[in-house]
């Protein structure tokens, strides 16, 4: 059940947070390495379902699509000099940009039939 | 049996009008790539079109592609301008015709048909919009590895159990199978296909498959271009019944399937003309002129 799930999120600045925050309850003995495995994966289910059911931002994005690969159900595209545009008609660009796209929620349920 | 109308078309530009059969025709070509002969490049550069050399030239590369390596291809082959003289009485004749074995004119620089075609058709020369070819690269492939590696690579084997990969130039797209043959898409001259089907192999030789570039082939050849007048279809497809299918609830386009050469033309009302199952661009011109000369009849007032 929990290896549906990508661990992707670990390397989030939340991620990371909750990872420095799990390591030191393992060295300080309030948890087991197997717990803290437990929480990780609890993890990375909460933050895809998070991200699916209750993140409605959108942001819009122009750029030179430089490269696109598709493998095992995972985009990869780098855009050049992209320019997003937020939702508060905030513009935010950048020389480069690497977009890693996988499936989330129902669509891995939806492409295993 | 108008597609046997070609040669008197053909012939308008050669010294006599009156020939009808293929073998006339060929004689008609000879006596032109002879006259060309004499005239040397001269006559070719006073022709309204501005792209003799590059048209030449394109013939003239894209031959070798197809003759060494495929095995289907029929015609007399012969090291140097010549082939080029064999390819067009061979698109002319229709390879299953047993004027594809005539011997060859040996004129070093034979006319080509779209000059011709330029003079005999008023300027209208079908533009080619896609040739699709196929490679064998001869070795066993990865899709997976070559998927993870390859830029611009789709690999979904749920869906299709090809990579299908894309390159900026020649824009193209490739097909790109386990067994190791290969299909090119997208590209708009005989050259580019090919310079597209060596970078695909070249690219999968750089991901360490030892892919080698065999049985070049071009496969189908699509032409279209606009006779810029509306077109009564439904007499086209009465008289032209044999060869026509024209049911506009279906399409709204009619159907042609020419027998010489095999190419199957879609004509819309509008004038706008696609043609497509050639093999090689001299079947295009010829089908096209063929059927102008049909058209013209079924002009709409």
């Amino acid at each position: 059940m929990a290896s549906a799930y990508y661990e992707f999120y670990r390397g989030s600045s939340i991620g990371m947070a909750l990872t420095d925050s799990l390591d030191e309850l393992i060295t300080s003995g309030a948890i087991t390495p197997q717990l803290a495995m437990k929480v990780l994966q609890q993890f990375d289910k909460s933050l895809a379902d998070t991200m699916v059911k209750q993140v409605k931002t959108k942001t819009t994005l122009k750029g030179h699509l430089h490269t696109y690969r598709l493998c095992d159900d995972v985009w990869t595209f780098i855009v050049k000099n992209p320019s997003f545009k937020m939702e508060s008609n905030e513009m935010v660009s950048a020389p480069r940009i690497k977009i890693i796209a996988c499936k989330n929620g129902e669509a891995i349920e939806a492409g295993k039939k | 049996m108008s597609s046997f109308a070609l040669p008197a078309r053909q012939l308008n530009f050669g010294a006599r009008p009156n020939a009808n059969s293929q073998q006339q025709f060929t004689y008609q070509q000879q006596q032109q790539q002879q006259q060309q002969q004499q005239q040397q490049q001269a006559h070719g550069l006073a022709l309204p079109s501005g792209s003799y050399q590059p048209q030449t030239t394109t013939t003239n590369l894209a031959l070798p592609g197809p003759s060494p390596l495929s095995n289907s291809y029929t015609a007399p082959q012969k090291p140097t301008g010549p082939v080029v003289s064999s390819t067009s009485t061979n698109a002319l004749a229709g390879p299953s015709s047993p004027q594809a074995t005539t011997p060859v004119p040996s004129t070093p620089v034979p006319l080509t048909l779209e000059q011709q075609h330029i003079t005999a058709v008023e300027g209208i020369v079908p533009t080619l919009q896609n040739i699709v070819a196929t490679v064998n690269l001869d070795c066993r492939l990865d899709l997976k590895t070559i998927a993870l590696h390859a830029r611009n690579a789709e690999y979904n084997p749920k869906r299709f159990a090809a990579v299908i990969m894309r390159i900026r130039e020649p824009k193209t797209t490739a097909l790109i199978f386990a067994s190791g043959k290969m299909v090119v898409t997208g590209a708009k001259s005989e050259d580019d296909s090919r310079l597209a089907s060596r970078k695909y192999a070249r690219i999968v030789q750089k991901l360490g498959f030892d892919a080698k570039f065999s049985e070049f082939k071009i496969q189908n050849i699509v032409g279209s271009c606009d006779v810029k007048f509306p077109i009564r279809l439904e007499g086209l497809a009465y008289s032209h019944g044999q060869f026509s299918s024209y049911e506009p609830e279906l399409f709204p386009g009619l159907i042609y399937r020419m027998i010489k050469p095999k190419v199957v033309l879609l004509i819309f009302v509008s004038g706008k003309i696609v043609l497509t199952g050639a093999k090689v661009r001299e079947e295009i011109y010829t089908a096209f002129n063929t059927i102008y000369t049909v058209l013209c009849e079924f002009r709409k007032p």
